[in-house]
């Protein structure tokens, strides 16, 4: 009996028993979409986790933090001028693998619109261009800050979307620009404003038309409240009248983001910021590298985790459709003994019964994977409507091709005893059944 | 030489604690082209005989050969092969595969020789209107009567061109009628120089053939020619 012949034996076996094969197949039909659909769904996850991440900064993001200096160089922390805007400059020169510095400088103040207005207090941090590229910045109207606007010092500021919404709120982006607005009193021209950042759920709910929850953690709510101005204008305007022995370079820091241009070699970038830093800092460790690679393992290994107990939950029910198709091919041959009798009788061999039999296993849970896939659609479909979050499922090649293989291994595993079972079936013994 | 050559040829069954020997002592030659009855009652060993002789089985003890090859100790898969190349069966009660037409019963021993399709359909058709059943392909077997069944077994039987047929109580659901065509049908066969053996209880079945083999007790007791 060759491979044709067995698969056409077995086709016509399954179509002669619809109901029966049709609940054998099931139990594979559960297995391979449900095998799917939890791929899909971790796919999803973890590509909406990785977008999320990239939009905060992604990996490439390192901030420079002030730490307790250790015991033995306590005494000599004084001597280190802390994080100052010559720690970024020294950075930007001597670290190439360092892409962008950002020094910033935060201020707590009012702003409002020039006519009066309530003045609400708002977060105003003075920034250099790099500040943009490494906060991953688009404009939605207007400019940019420039390296002009900071040399020069100018009155300039870029606006974030909340907050532009807020000051005007039935104005357009680009209605903004030339305006004007007061931050701790000052006239500040508009340049720019920023786009609205905000979760893919979020955007999908608004334009959707429904109402966006706003009881969840929003993690772009600072970038939407960005209040920009140059860096120089910041510390000429507001800050260095407080403590006149400073000036723009010595003046501590509030943060220092770095952008590593280069991810894969990522250590070696640390190296040298913390070389750079260990120099402006005089020896002294009052500085730390705060990466987010601690963060993104955790973020990757709860989505490990997703997977791994999805993936385990729909192998199960594969198991259990493999039990069930055993069930079934074992009932099916002690319903077929006479008719396997005929067949050794006119010549059949035990190995021709063999494949007849395990052809047929694997033909099962061959129709039900694929079956299977096809459910499996439908189902991503349904829980792309329900996904409750930006992570809509995504179903790979890989995913599908997977569980198919997993579907006929299970086949193949489930065949294989019924098959023995039927082909060491003595004829003469066979034939005399009824 | 003999188509048929037994020597010696015993068969024990094992029941528990209890040995049956349903064969005992057994020495036999068919030649080609015989027509040959093996008769007795029930219990006697015949049907052992003809499980032995159609490649069913195998002897405990003894020398076997049939066409000219020994199978006293030969594997499932050889012996498949005999009963696929050398030997047709037909039986008491037709043994056909109810879920298959007419066409596909009488094509299934070329299936396990490995044939194309196309040269099996041609076979089988050529097989099934030798015995009368050409405008009968389609049907199913239940859709049959009795004597049709047993043809469509005897053309399954054929299709392979075996040296030797055999009937096993081949009439014996059968009207008497129906059952006389049926024997006609082995006769010709024979006439037409297949070796063909019947097994029956039936003593005017027996009266048939050439050469009638009595058996009672595992033993060949009687052989009579005529």
């Amino acid at each position: 009996m060759n491979f044709i012949v067995a698969i056409q034996t077995g086709m016509r076996e399954i179509g002669s028993h619809k109901i029966r094969s049709a609940l054998s197949m099931l139990g594979i039909i559960l297995g391979v979409s449900s095998l799917i659909s939890t791929m899909a769904l971790t796919r999803g996850m973890e590509e909406g986790t990785r977008t999320f991440m990239q939009q905060l900064g992604g990996l490439e993001l390192v901030r420079v933090v002030d730490k307790e200096p250790s015991a033995e160089l306590f005494e000599f922390a004084v001597l280190s001028p802390g994080r100052t805007l010559r720690d970024a400059e020294a950075i930007q020169a001597n670290a190439p693998l360092i892409s962008h510095v950002s020094p910033e400088l935060i201020l707590k103040t009012t702003v409002s619109l020039e006519n009066g207005g309530d003045p609400e207090r708002r977060s105003v941090t003075g920034v250099i261009p790099g500040y943009f590229v490494i906060g991953m910045h688009a404009i939605d109207a207007g400019r940019f800050l420039t390296d002009l606007d900071v040399v020069r010092g100018s009155r300039c500021v870029v606006l974030g979307s909340t907050v532009a919404a807020e000051l005007w709120p039935a104005v357009p982006a680009t209605g903004l620009i030339g305006r004007r607005v007061l931050i701790h009193g000052s006239p500040f021209e508009v340049v720019g404003v920023l786009d609205r950042y905000e979760r893919e759920e979020d955007k999908r709910a608004r334009a959707e038309g429904r109402k966006v929850s706003s009881r969840r953690w929003d993690p772009f709510r600072s970038k939407n409240q960005a209040v920009l101005i140059p860096f120089a204008t910041m510390f000429h305007e507001f800050l260095s009248g407080m403590f006149p022995e400073d000036s723009m370079h010595s003046i501590k820091l509030d943060a220092m983001p770095v952008r590593i241009g280069d991810l894969t070699r990522f250590p070696a970038a640390l190296e040298q910021v913390r070389a750079v830093l260990q120099n402006t800092h005089r020896g002294v460790d009052d500085f730390d590298l705060e990466t987010r690679e601690d963060w993104f393992d955790r973020v990757e290994s709860s989505v490990r985790a997703a997977r791994l107990s999805g993936g385990l939950i729909s192998a199960i029910s594969l198991v259990v459709g493999a039990i069930g198709i055993m069930n079934i091919m074992l009932a099916s041959i002690s319903e077929r003994v006479r008719e396997i009798g005929i067949r050794l009788a006119i010549g059949a061999r035990p190995s021709d019964i063999f494949l007849q039999i395990l052809v047929e296993s694997v033909l099962v849970s061959l129709i039900g994977g694929l079956l299977g896939i096809g459910a499996s659609f439908g189902l991503v479909e349904v829980l792309k409507s329900i996904s409750p979050t930006e992570n809509v499922p995504i179903i790979s090649a890989g995913g599908v091709f997977f569980s198919v293989a997993f579907a006929l291994g299970t086949g193949l595993l489930s065949g294989i005893y019924p098959a023995l079972k039927a082909s060491r079936l003595d004829p003469i013994t066979a034939l005399r059944y009824e | 030489m003999s188509l048929i050559s037994l020597q010696g040829v015993t068969k024990v069954y094992r029941v528990g604690e209890q040995e049956i020997r349903a064969l005992d002592g057994i020495d036999l030659r068919i030649e080609e082209g015989e027509f040959v009855s093996i008769i007795g009652p029930s219990g006697s060993g015949k049907s052992t005989l003809m499980h032995l002789l159609g490649c069913l089985d195998t002897p405990t003890t003894g020398r076997m050969e049939i066409c000219g090859r020994e199978l006293s100790g030969a594997g499932s898969s050889e012996l498949a092969r005999m009963r696929n190349r050398e030997i047709g069966f037909v039986f008491q009660s037709f043994n056909l595969l109810s879920r298959l037409d007419v066409l596909a019963n009488i094509e299934l021993p070329l299936i396990y020789s490995g044939l194309p399709t196309n040269e099996r359909k041609e076979r089988a058709r050529k097989v099934a209107g030798e015995v009368g059943l050409g405008d009968r392909l389609a049907n199913r077997p239940s859709q049959l009567s009795g004597g049709q069944c047993q043809r469509v077994a005897i053309a399954r039987a054929l299709v392979n061109g075996p040296r030797l047929v055999f009937g096993d109580e081949p009439t014996g659901n059968l009207d008497s009628a129906t059952g006389l065509r049926i024997l006609d049908i082995f006769e010709e066969l024979n006439a037409a120089g297949k070796t063909v053996i019947l097994v029956t209880h039936d003593p005017a079945i027996a009266a048939r053939t050439r050469r009638i083999i009595e058996i009672c007790d595992g033993r060949i007791t009687k052989e009579t020619l005529r």
